[in-house]
């Protein structure tokens, strides 16, 4: 049980980074690898924050901005420098390598005894049902840690997902949709693209930050590793969403970001308890993103060479 | 008023790919004036609806627009100004958007754009009533996505988006070429319609010789980046797709004659 609901607690977390990518992926065809740094930057500036007994809202919300300092990075490198998107985003994860060490300190901050947004809530928690006891759940005991981190992890998802969903009906969020679909047309309206660009990588970038701000509040520690390959696990999230609730409507994509996030920590922890080796996991993400984004063109490749070979029969 | 004072533009200057598009063109246009510019392949008509738009900043000259000098303006900011259809029916509109979503950008066209909710319920009526002015019963579809329409119904809807809040200059080039004949005849149409009725200053380019005849009260014919011809008036009203294709004519035999004479000069001295 413990386990599940780590596996969910986690999996929400990252779909902060999933709905992030989802912006400057989905969005804007940008594969913004800025994201492997700027989780990793969120984590740390919110980690020394704490340390230093700053509150934990405010230190998640310094860890939010700092993403979008690095999105804006990214941006300008981009629209006013001209270097291609995948360099860009290079560059940017690159220097923040050395930025995260700078913040830290070192290469690893614990968090233990510390005040945390984990522990506000499980005091949150105790205040609400007057102990501190584990909960009974359906029969199961559940330690009030984890049962108030999952309600953090899932109202903060909820919360990031319907202000995403509220920001694309608006004005300035349908012309950002529009810059990614069609930047001749949206220009010709009147629409700064390169503005556009700029502040939905921010946002984004914002994002994975403050997914990696809750992440290392509820694993204790910030660590300058934990970036890499985050943006990979971010494009699997959406893909999974994708293939659970189709591309159609914006509403059901955050939604399956979100669910598609949750659904392959799932499948991660269950790997991982049947034997999968930890140092193989980048290895099987990596292969199950190319899979999933090479099968669909493949499956209609072949079914329209079967109808072809029907037809000539 | 727009006045467009020697243009010149050169792409790739300096470079064995260099191209003089724009050669010094000059032209007045009064308001309300709706102006065909008929002319070569490469002889520069889209380069100057470009440069009106701000595609790019020309190198020489100046544009000025209703008193107000935009030459350097960026497009993004011409865009206040200027409303455009483009020649590809998929250049104009968002594909992965909604009808009325791409309306309601357009509704805002040059203005700023802010956290206000886009779609609010009292402008669907209004996106109704202006939809079904264009006759190819898209009104009843705005919630679909504009990538399932066909593309003249998409050039429609770039034309209507184009002119939804009253443009100052109106700029079409070829809006019609890739279209089937009918659909052609159809936004040629919704063109003029929506041109006369707003008396709209407007460029529109085009390669039909009966559209050229047909539409607007003045011609321009642009060869090697420049004016050559200009009728307005009675002179433009008497115009036939006969006499249009002997202008194109004598370009050709003077284009010839260039060239013999520049082998003759070859032969004679090189
Ligand atoms: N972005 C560009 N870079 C380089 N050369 C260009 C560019 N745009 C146009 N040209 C060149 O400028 C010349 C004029 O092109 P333009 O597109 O204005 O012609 P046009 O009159 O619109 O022709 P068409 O009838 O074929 O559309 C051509 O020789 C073209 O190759
Ligand atoms: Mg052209």
């Amino acid at each position: 049980m413990t386990l599940l609901i780590g596996a969910l607690t986690v999996g929400l977390i990252l779909s902060l980074l999933a709905l992030g990518v989802f912006i400057s992926f989905r969005i804007f065809e940008f594969s913004d690898i800025t994201a492997d740094g700027s989780i990793t930057l969120g984590a740390a500036v919110a980690a020394v924050l704490l340390v230093h007994g700053v509150h934990p809202v405010i230190a998640t919300a310094a860890a939010f901005f700092a993403g979008t300092v690095a999105g804006t990075l990214t941006g300008i490198i981009h629209t006013r420098f001209g270097i291609n998107k995948l360099l860009s985003g290079i560059l940017v994860m690159t220097a923040l390598y050395s930025t995260n060490l700078h913040v830290m300190g070192r290469s690893n901050v614990p968090l233990l005894d510390r005040r945390t947004l984990a522990t506000q809530a499980e005091h949150a928690g105790a205040w609400l049902f007057g102990s501190t006891a584990d909960l009974r759940v359906w029969g199961w005991d559940v330690a009030m840690r984890d049962a108030t981190m999952l309600v953090l992890a899932l109202t903060t998802a909820a919360t990031v997902g319907l202000l995403i969903y509220v920001f694309f009906r608006t004005n300035l969020g349908t012309a950002m949709q529009a810059a990614g679909d069609n930047p001749q047309m949206i220009r010709a309206l009147g629409v700064n693209v390169e503005n556009m660009i700029v502040l939905g990588l921010a946002v984004s970038n914002g994002l994975v930050a403050l997914s990696g701000a809750l992440l290392a509040q509820y694993q204790g520690f910030a660590d300058v590793q934990m970036g890499i390959g985050m943006i990979v696990w971010g494009l699997a999230s959406i893909i999974i969403g994708e293939a659970l609730v189709g591309v159609r409507q914006l509403g059901l994509i955050i939604t399956g970001a979100v669910m598609g996030s949750v659904l392959f920590r799932l499948l991660v922890a269950i790997a991982l308890r049947g034997g999968l080796n930890p140092n193989d996991l980048k290895l099987v993400t990596a292969v199950f993103v190319f899979v999933a984004l090479v099968l669909p063109g493949l499956v209609t490749r072949l079914t329209s060479r079967r109808r072809r070979q029907a037809e000539a029969q | 008023m727009l006045a467009i004072n020697t243009i010149r533009k050169t792409f790739n200057p300096d470079t064995p790919n260099q191209v003089r598009a724009l050669q010094g063109v000059n032209l007045t246009l009064h308001e309300g004036t709706f102006v065909v510019v008929i002319g070569t392949n490469g002889s520069g008509k889209s380069t100057l609806l470009n440069a009106l738009a701000g595609t790019f900043i020309v190198d020489e000259g100046s544009i000025v627009l209703d008193g107000t000098d935009i030459t350097r303006w960026p497009e993004h900011r011409r865009a206040s100004l200027v409303g455009r259809v483009f020649q590809n029916p998929f250049s104009g509109t968002a594909p992965r958007m909604t009808i009325a979503e791409n309306l309601v950008l357009a509704a805002r066209r040059g203005q700023a754009r802010g956290l206000g909710w886009a779609l609010k319920a009292n402008v669907r009526q209004q996106l109704r009533d202006r939809v079904s002015q264009l006759r190819l019963g898209l009104e009843d579809r705005l919630d679909n996505s504009i990538g399932s329409l066909s593309g003249g119904q998409r050039q429609a809807l770039t034309l209507l988006m184009a002119s939804w809040l009253r443009p100052t200059l109106l700029l079409l080039d070829e809006h019609t070429a890739a279209l089937d004949p009918r659909m052609a005849d159809h936004v040629i149409n919704l063109s003029e319609e929506i041109v006369s009725r707003d008396k709209l200053t407007t460029l529109m380019v085009t390669h039909s010789m009966q559209q050229a005849s047909n539409l607007g009260d003045r011609l321009i014919m642009m060869h090697r980046g420049a004016v050559l011809h200009d009728f307005s008036g009675a002179e433009k009203q008497r115009l036939r797709p006969a006499d249009l294709l002997a202008r194109f004519e004598s370009v050709r035999r003077a284009e010839l004659l260039d060239e013999s004479a520049a082998q003759m000069l070859r032969c004679a001295y090189v």
